[in-house]
């Protein structure tokens, strides 16, 4: 199975796939959740491309629409406005009432200053040198039918009914003609404005649906990109934890035949009577208690990890004194440190705290860190167990730190990130022939991470690792509890 | 029958003598007279329209134009006679202080006058002094009268005998309108 899976890894290791599938595997080791983000980021931009899209061509419209409303409207406007002025003054040849006659030839004239003013702004208003031409023509002509219609009012004014006829229909009647010309060609002219406008916002429509379509059709392939990432990451993730628990069985199955053998080689010894004396008996068992510890440390680490795994093992936190805990330890791994030939070196600064853990949980954390130190620190048998206070950070109070200290092969910066990864093993530990599972140090990360604490690790290839226990300083109300309960603390030391 | 005739000559010679020397009295300054009876007056002045080149006119001239003796401004124009309503106290102070006539007197004058022929139009008559500002403005040959209170830039004041209204000596003035 392990083949057929290195053969699929090394057949795909060609081309742009396997730099996709390194990008994956690393996004997978931070969940599809990042994948998620860059998707609803890549979509939010996208929306909002297309909400300001809509609202241009909205407002475009709105626009073009206002723009033609108004238009309509000061033409009406100004076609009204010039009857008004004509109507106002033949109205004044209907009655010979002064008082009558001069209000309408005020009509007459307040018509007329609105159609000047209306003809200003269209003049002002005017693009394109046909609608100045035009503007010019209307302003002329509606001067010019002013001149007549002021002579028209003077001879009704004056009472001189048939003059003022004759003059209307002599001067006045064509030159409002003229005007009545000019304005119909305004309302041309700006019909063919409109409908540009409106050929332009017909085009600008069409536009922003392509722009719809293809921005939903980059959505889609987006997302289809996404989901094909998130599957393949998923499958990628899969593909390696297979991997990594098919190492982890082959390891731990080397693990356990290596105690195995050398207990069967002994078993068969002595059922053979090859083994024959009072020393030499002793010198069986004590092989035999060995490897069976070995063995039985291995399955202890084991269950341990799967406990941890699946949330079962709940620490129960409570103040422990430092002191105990290093002596406890250092008691502990007495036999290892001793039989590896190591030497412990004990430093406890005086006075520190009560620390918040649990006893079982602190033990074993160190357990693991100082059976890795063991494991690792080549010819150089010195191991210091330092304890000591120091500030958490700048801004926060302090902890207890607990280090192990080992001048062995240390760790490479590239791997620094990979070593509390469960069934994680260096390649160079590998090549080295040095035997683990690659659940120690992960082990211990969950742990103190239980217990509200964290491990730290400072290493320098060649020169030595630094692996430290962070915990938190019990405070007043935990010391509280452990009055009420304080033997049972005790006794779980 | 001499007698008759004798006293209905006195009776003719009474209800005519005494309106000329009403109107003779008027010579008088308006303004004399009201102060004499302590009351306030506004000037009086006569307007024309802003294209008329007249700006000066003589008392004499002013009564022919009023009478409607003068029918036409010196370019050619027609001249149009603008008045208020004979009830208006300036009407009945341009007709005692310019044509020297009392209401009826003006109007016998100038039925007379349209009947014979000598007067060509009759006046235009305004209820208001804004219906007159705006009839002088929209006729070129108009010309009538206001108080100096009631003028603005669309038409023009005419000296009277080189007199402006706030000249000293300036004829036509009338009750101010607190004084009525």
């Amino acid at each position: 199975m392990t083949r057929q899976l290195k053969f699929a890894f090394n057949r795909r290791q060609r081309g742009l796939v396997p730099f996709l599938d390194r990008v994956l595997t690393a996004a997978s080791r931070h969940n599809a959740a990042f994948l998620l983000f860059l998707v609803c980021c890549g979509v939010a931009v996208i929306g909002a491309f297309v909400i300001r899209d809509l609202q241009a061509a909205n407002a475009e419209a709105l626009r073009t629409y206002s723009s033609i409303a108004r238009g309509l409207q000061q033409i009406g406007e100004l076609q009204y406005e010039a009857q008004e002025t004509r109507r106002a003054t033949l109205y004044a040849l209907t009655t010979s009432d002064s008082n009558l006659q001069v209000e309408y030839a005020d009509q007459s004239r307040n018509a007329d200053q609105l159609v000047k003013d209306g003809i200003a702004e269209y003049g002002s208003h005017a693009k394109r040198h046909e609608e100045t031409e035009l503007a010019d023509c209307l302003s002329r002509d509606w001067t010019s039918y002013l001149g007549v219609r002021d002579e028209v009012l003077s001879s009704i004014l004056e009472g001189s009914t048939k003059e003022a006829v004759s003059l209307d229909l002599s001067g006045g009647v064509p030159a409002f003609e003229r005007v009545r010309k000019d304005l119909n060609e305004v309302k041309r002219l700006y019909g063919e404005d409109a409908g540009r406008s409106q050929a332009n916002l017909v085009v600008s429509a069409r536009r922003s649906s392509w722009k719809l379509v293809a921005i939903h059709s980059f959505t889609l392939l987006l997302s289809g990109a996404a989901i094909w990432a998130i599957q393949r990451s998923r499958m990628l993730s899969a593909i390696q934890l297979a991997k990594l628990q098919m190492e982890f069985v082959a390891s731990v199955s080397h693990e356990l035949r290596t105690p195995l053998a050398v207990l069967n080689s002994a078993a068969d010894n002595i059922a053979d009577g090859l083994v024959v004396g009072k020393s030499a008996m002793k010198k069986y068992g004590t092989i035999l208690q060995h490897q069976s510890r070995s063995m039985g440390h291995l399955v202890d680490e084991i269950l341990l990890f799967a406990s941890t795994e699946d949330g079962t093992n709940k620490y129960v936190l409570q103040p422990l004194e430092v002191t105990r805990i290093v002596d406890s330890i250092v008691l502990e791994t007495a036999g290892l440190v001793a039989g590896a030939g190591f030497v412990l070196d004990r430093q406890i600064e005086p006075d520190l705290p009560l620390v918040l853990g649990d006893a079982s949980g602190t033990s074993q954390c160190l357990h693991n860190l100082i059976s890795n130190a063991v494991k690792y620190s080549l010819d150089h048998r010195r191991i210091a167990l330092r304890a000591f206070s120091a500030p958490v950070d700048y801004w926060s109070g302090r902890e207890v730190r607990i280090s192990v200290i080992d001048r062995g092969i240390g760790i490479d910066s590239s791997e620094i990130e990979h070593i509390f990864d469960p069934f994680y093993r260096s390649p160079r530990v590998n090549a080295a022939q040095i035997h683990g599972t690659g659940l120690g140090l992960s082990l211990a990360k969950r742990i103190a991470e239980s217990m509200g604490g964290r491990v730290s690790v400072s290493s320098e290839l060649s020169v030595g690792s630094t692996f430290t226990l962070h915990l938190q300083i019990a405070k007043g109300d935990q010391m509280q509890m452990v009055a009420t309960s304080g033997l049972s603390a005790s006794s779980s030391l | 029958m001499l007698r008759r005739l004798t006293a209905i000559l006195i009776i003719v010679a009474l209800a005519v003598w005494p309106q000329p020397e009403a109107a003779g009295s008027s010579a008088r300054s308006s303004s004399a007279a009201a102060a004499e009876q302590g009351t306030a007056t506004v000037p009086l002045v006569i307007v024309v329209n802003r294209s008329n080149p007249v700006n000066e006119l003589s008392q004499a001239e002013l009564r022919k134009i009023f009478l409607g003796s003068r029918s036409h401004w010196a370019n050619g124009r027609r001249i149009t006679l603008v008045m208020r309503d004979p009830s208006d106290l300036e009407r009945k102070t341009i007709l005692r202080d310019v044509c020297g006539m009392n209401e009826d007197q003006f109007k016998n004058h100038f039925l007379h006058g349209l009947f014979t022929g000598e007067i060509l139009v009759s006046p235009k008559i305004l209820s208001t002094p804004a219906g007159v500002r705006k009839f002088i403005f929209n006729v070129p040959g108009a010309i009538g009268y206001l108080r100096i209170s009631d003028l603005d830039d669309s038409i023009k004041v005419v000296r009277i005998d080189e007199l402006l209204p706030e000249d000293k000596g300036y004829k036509l003035h009338v009750l101010s309108q607190a004084g009525n």
